[in-house]
C-alpha cells in the first residue's frame, strides 16, 4: 500500500517559534489520528498538508502532489480547518454550496451535493439558516459538510471533534467510519487520544514538532511505557523507602536525594509503577509526602496518553 | 505552458463566483455603512454651500470646491482605501481564506473577485457622491451651474481614483499585516504633502494624474500654478494613460502576491 503522505524532514518556524522539527513520517491509506498535546505541531503539519503554509525545510507530498497551491491535489482533498471561521452572511447551504461551485460544479449540482454533505453532518433542518446564528457544534459540524461535499479521496480535519456534543461526536465518528468504509482517507487531529481511540488504531504521535511514535495505539504506549521515566519521592524516612524500592519490577535505579529528604527513581514503566508505588510505600511506612516527575515533558506525554 | 493556460480559463469564472460570493457582504458590511457616511459629506457639504456660501460664489465654483478638496481629495482616497484594504487582508484575519485556498482555484482569482466587489461598491458610492454634490449646489439659484462636462471630468477622475487607491491598498492590505495605516498614512501624510507642494514631486502622486484630468475645467490655484511654470500638468488622456498602467502594475503584482503568499497568522 503506497503512502498518502510522505514527509521527509519537515521544519517549520514562526519567527524564533518551532512549529514543526525534522518531522518525517509516511502516512498509508485509511483513518489516521494525529496525535499530540496543545502546542504539539498538529496543526501546523495539517496546515503545511493542506498547502497553506510551506516547510521551510524537508519535503512533502500529498497523494503524489506538492500541496503548496495545488489545483490538482484540492480537487481531491477535503480540509476541515479548526478555526471557528464561516462566511458570517451566508447560510449554512449557501456556505457549502459555493466552495463546491469553486470546484467546478454547476449550481444545481452543487446544491445537490451540498445538501447531502449537510445531512450527513446532521444539518438539513437547519441549513438554510445563516451561519451567524449557528451554535459552535453546528459551525463545527458545517466546516466538515464543506470538507466532505466534493466527495474528496481524503479528508483531513483539524480537532473535528471539539466543541460538539456527545450526539454530534457520535454522529461525526459514524460519518469518519462510513468515508473510511466508503474508501476515503482520513487525518484527524486530537489532543485527547481517547476521541481517537473509538475510531482508528493508527495513530501518528506529535510531540514539540517532531514524530514521538507511529503505530497502533497499543504499541505506541507500549512505547511510551519503555521509555524510562524519573520520578521523585519525598519522604520522612527515604532511605527505608530506597532500601524497598530495589527489588521492585520496572525500577531501574534508585538514588537518594541531595536533600537528603528524597529519593530519586528512573522507571522504565511509570504506569506500572505507579500502580505499585502504593502498596510499597504502604508496606515501607516510610511517611511518603509528594510523588512528582523529573521528566516534565515525557510526564506530559505520559498524562495526556493515559488521561 | 498549459498550466498557465488553465489558470487563465479558470481565473475569470472563479475571481466571477467569489465576486458573487462576496458583494453581498461587502455591501452589507458595517464598513459599508461608514463608507455611505463618508459618500454623503460632499452632497451634505454642496446642499449647505448652496444655502449659506457668500453670494459671489457660483454653483460652478462651489462644485468645483467640492469636487476637488472634498471628493476627489479626502473621499476617494478615504473610501477606496478602508474598502481596498481588507480585499484580501479581511479574509487572512478571519481565516476564512483557507476556505477558497483549498479549493482547485487559481489563488489570484481571490484577489480579483473580491477587489471587483469591493470596486463595485466604491464605485457605486463615488458616483452617487459626485452626482449627487453636483445637483444639490443648485438647490438655490445661483447662477452658472457646473456643466455636464465638468461634472463628467470630476465624476471621471473620482472613478479611476477609485480604481488605482482601491488597488493600491489591497496590495499593502496583501503585504502588510497593519495595511490600513500604512495605506493612511501614505494617502494622507506622504501623498497629501507631495500633492500639495509645487514642484516636480507632484507628478509622483496619484491626486496629481487625477487633477491633470480636470484641471483645464478649473480656473483655480493649480492652473495659477501652471501659468507661474511652478507645475506643469499632464493633458486628461496622458494623465489616464499613466493610471491605467499604473492599475495594470498594480494588478499584477497584487495577483502574483497573492498567488505565492502564505498567509500565516499564529503558530
Amino acid at each position: 500500500m503506497s503512502a498518502i503522505i510522505e514527509a521527509n524532514g519537515l521544519g517549520r518556524w514562526y519567527g524564533e517559534v518551532v512549529g514543526l522539527g525534522d518531522l518525517s513520517v509516511n502516512i498509508e491509506p485509511g483513518i489516521t489520528g494525529l496525535v499530540g498535546p496543545n502546542g504539539a505541531g498538529k496543526s501546523t503539519f495539517m496546515k503545511v498538508m493542506v498547502g497553506e503554509l510551506r516547510p521551510h525545510r524537508g519535503t512533502i507530498s500529498v497523494l503524489g502532489h506538492k500541496p503548496f497551491a495545488s489545483r490538482a491535489l484540492y480537487k481531491r482533498l477535503g480540509f476541515c480547518p479548526q478555526q471557528d471561521a464561516l462566511y458570517e452572511h451566508q447560510t449554512g447551504l449557501a456556505f457549502v454550496r459555493d466552495l463546491l461551485r469553486l470546484g467546478g460544479q454547476s449550481k444545481k449540482q452543487a446544491t445537490r451535493d451540498a445538501e447531502a454533505a449537510m445531512e450527513r453532518v446532521g444539518l438539513t433542518e437547519a441549513m438554510n439558516r445563516r451561519v451567524s446564528d449557528y451554535s459552535k457544534g453546528m459551525r463545527q459540524r458545517t466546516r466538515l459538510a464543506q470538507s466532505i461535499a466534493h466527495s474528496p479521496d481524503l479528508i483531513i480535519a483539524d480537532e473535528p471533534l471539539t466543541g460538539l456534543d456527545p450526539i454530534a461526536r457520535r454522529q461525526i465518528i459514524e460519518l469518519f467510519q462510513e468515508l473510511s468504509a466508503e474508501g476515503k482517507s482520513v487525518i484527524l487531529s486530537s489532543h485527547v487520544l481517547h476521541e481517537v481511540e473509538h475510531l482508528t488504531e493508527t495513530i501518528v504521535l506529535i510531540h514539540r514538532g517532531r514524530l514521538l511514535a507511529q503505530g497502533s495505539v497499543r504499541e505506541v504506549r507500549q512505547l511510551i511505557s519503555r521509555h524510562p521515566s524519573r520520578v521523585r519521592v519525598t519522604a520522612r524516612d527515604p532511605r527505608k523507602l530506597a532500601a524497598r524500592l530495589f527489588d521492585q519490577p520496572h525500577v531501574r535505579a534508585v538514588a537518594l536525594g541531595p536533600d537528603g529528604e528524597s529519593v530519586q527513581i528512573e522507571t522504565d514503566n511509570v504506569a506500572e509503577f505507579h500502580v505499585t508505588f502504593a502498596a510499597v510505600a504502604k508496606e515501607a511506612a516510610a511517611g511518603v509526602r509528594s510523588l512528582s516527575s523529573d521528566d516534565a515533558s515525557l510526564e506530559a506525554v505520559f498524562d495526556y496518553l493515559v488521561g | 505552458m498549459i498550466r498557465t493556460t488553465g489558470s487563465l480559463i479558470a481565473t475569470p469564472r472563479a475571481a466571477f463566483l467569489i465576486y458573487r460570493m462576496h458583494i453581498g457582504m461587502i455591501l452589507g458590511s458595517r464598513r459599508s455603512l461608514a463608507a455611505i457616511g463618508l459618500a454623503a459629506i460632499p452632497p451634505l457639504l454642496a446642499f449647505l454651500a448652496a444655502n449659506f456660501a457668500p453670494d459671489n460664489q457660483t454653483e460652478n465654483s462651489i462644485f468645483l470646491k467640492l469636487g476637488t478638496f472634498v471628493l476627489i481629495q479626502f473621499v476617494v482616497p478615504m473610501l477606496s482605501v478602508a474598502m481596498g484594504v481588507g480585499v484580501i487582508a479581511d479574509e487572512a484575519e478571519s481565516r476564512t481564506i483557507t476556505f477558497p485556498f483549498t479549493r482547485p482555484i487559481p489563488r489570484m482569482s481571490l484577489f480579483l473577485g473580491r477587489w471587483l466587489a469591493a470596486l463595485t461598491a466604491i464605485t457605486v458610492l463615488v458616483a452617487a457622491s459626485c452626482v449627487l454634490t453636483a445637483l444639490l449646489v443648485q438647490v438655490k439659484d445661483r447662477g452658472q451651474p457646473p456643466t455636464n462636462e465638468i461634472v463628467q471630468s470630476f465624476l471621471q477622475a473620482a472613478l479611476l481614483g477609485g480604481v488605482v487607491y482601491s488597488l493600491g491598498s489591497a496590495v499593502v492590505g496583501v503585504l502588510l499585516k497593519r495595511g490600513l495605516i500604512f495605506a493612511l498614512g501614505y494617502v494622507f501624510a506622504i501623498e497629501a504633502l507631495l500633492a500639495n507642494v509645487p514642484g516636480s514631486s507632484q507628478s509622483l502622486t496619484v491626486q496629481y494624474h487625477l487633477r491633470s484630468m480636470f484641471i483645464d475645467k478649473e480656473a483655480g490655484i493649480w492652473k495659477f500654478l501652471e501659468e507661474a511654470e511652478l507645475i506643469k500638468f499632464l493633458t486628461p488622456e496622458e494623465a489616464v494613460s499613466k493610471l491605467a498602467v499604473a492599475t495594470a502594475v498594480l494588478l499584477v503584482v497584487g495577483c502574483v502576491l497573492v498567488s505565492r503568499k502564505q498567509f500565516v497568522l499564529a503558530a
